[in-house]
């Protein structure tokens, strides 16, 4: 991903609006650090996240509650890392998914990590506080199975997320 | 199976990349691939409906239209270098097109030099060229923009290389799975003999399809050369029929 253009960026970090009209749900920060082993810092690294609805439904008909999709919420964003590492979405907190059928799954957002040198992007999920003992989660669990906790499971690009509840 | 069909579910496979049609992690001489790239192996985790999705309708969040990179927005002037035209077909695994799928590209000018705080390499900026485009793949999942010819520019590791003229891609389809980036080459440059990226593909056969074709030119335009590449992204989205 060398030189990938910001260009491509603007715009794409602000979730929280589609054509002009405010997402319904709870509006949140959602911000990180892209970092090398060694906390050192990854300057234009792509991250991208995809992600429910305040409802819990995804912007593709192939959710079976695609029809109830809030139409001011687009749930695709992009985000580039400055010079400390840092990239952010202003975005809205994820309703549990029903679209697998069963038992609702956690409220969560797909990430995906493009950077120099990282040779294959990385797809990863992230997970929010306060998750409601009613829902469970495939993608949750098989992470719990092999390290037991939320972070990638990886060494030398490590993957911080952290949640702060924005002010509006 | 039958025609009449009275309830239609969609079906979509993936099925996991081939390593040798997929860049090796190491990369000897390109330091960054071994301080960014994982040492543990990644957790496989399965394939929800959030990984089968994709945000439809992105050409209303994206903007798109510019597919001529060969000069800036509103501008009278060509850039200068060998002036080019692009096109090709997106399809899924089973060779179906892709319509609407959202292609953005990026490149060097004619000296390989980007339009970037990041780029070090003494050449000039071309005032008439940004090298930057974003389009949308049509109803047959066709694309084309015109462009000119990137130049070669090296990189500044420990063992320095100069990297062959090239295009990048990165192409939002359907879904989350079908996430695409790459680089694609131009035929006949000798610079393509010793690219630490394009030669970190082991399959030979792989490295030949990320080469344009070049557009004979009894055919194609007079007033560019013309290059073609078509791109497969990952998963099939076909409709079964069920009693």
């Amino acid at each position: 991903m060398p030189f990938f253009p910001g260009e491509l960026v603007v715009g794409c970090e602000d979730l929280t609006h589609f054509e002009e009209k405010t997402a319904r749900g709870q509006h949140i920060l959602l911000t990180g650090r892209i970092l090398e082993e060694g906390k050192i810092a990854v300057r234009d690294a792509i991250v991208e996240i995809w992600q429910p609805d305040a409802n819990g439904v995804l912007r593709d008909p192939l959710d079976p509650h695609f029809h109830e999709i809030d139409p001011r919420f687009f749930g695709w964003g992009r985000s580039r890392s400055n010079a400390e590492g840092w990239y952010q979405f202003r975005t809205v907190l994820p309703g549990p998914l029903r679209a697998d059928g069963g038992v609702p799954r956690c409220p969560q957002a797909n990430v995906m990590v493009l950077a120099i040198g990282l040779v294959r992007r990385l797809s990863t999920t992230v997970f929010f506080h306060d998750v409601p003992e009613s829902v469970d989660d495939p993608t949750l669990n098989c992470i719990a199975d092999v390290g037991g906790c939320l972070r990638c499971a990886i060494r030398n690009l490590i993957l911080t997320v952290f949640l702060r509840t924005a002010s509006t | 199976m039958s025609l009449t069909a009275s309830r239609a579910l969609p079906e979509i496979e993936y099925e996991p990349y081939d390593d040798r049609t997929q860049l090796v992690q190491l990369i000897k001489g390109y330091p960054r691939s071994f301080t960014s790239n994982p040492s543990q192996p990644l957790i496989h985790r399965p394939v929800m409906l959030s990984e089968r999705t994709g945000p439809s309708g992105l050409a209303r969040k994206l903007t798109i239209g510019e597919d001529d990179l060969s000069r800036t927005v509103n501008g009278d002037q060509r850039a200068i270098g060998q002036r080019i035209w692009v096109a090709g077909r997106v399809m899924d695994q089973d060779g179906s097109p892709i319509p609407g799928a959202v292609i953005e590209i990026w490149q060097a000018n004619a000296a390989g030099k980007y339009v970037h705080e990041m780029d070090h390499f003494e050449a000039p900026i071309d005032p008439n060229f940004t090298g930057i485009g974003r389009i949308v793949t049509d109803a047959k999942g066709c694309y084309k923009f015109q462009s000119i010819k990137p130049g070669a520019y090296p990189v500044m590791a420990s063992d320095w290389w100069w990297r062959p003229p090239h295009i990048h891609f990165s192409i939002l389809g359907p879904s989350w799975m079908s996430r695409f980036v790459t680089q694609i080459f131009f035929p006949g440059e000798p610079l393509n003999e010793t690219d630490l990226l394009l030669n970190a593909v082991p399959d030979p056969e792989v490295r030949q399809r990320l080469i344009f074709e070049m557009t004979p030119t009894t055919v194609g335009r007079v007033n560019g050369l013309g290059f073609q590449r078509d791109f497969v992204l990952r998963g099939k989205r076909r409709t079964l029929a069920l009693d």
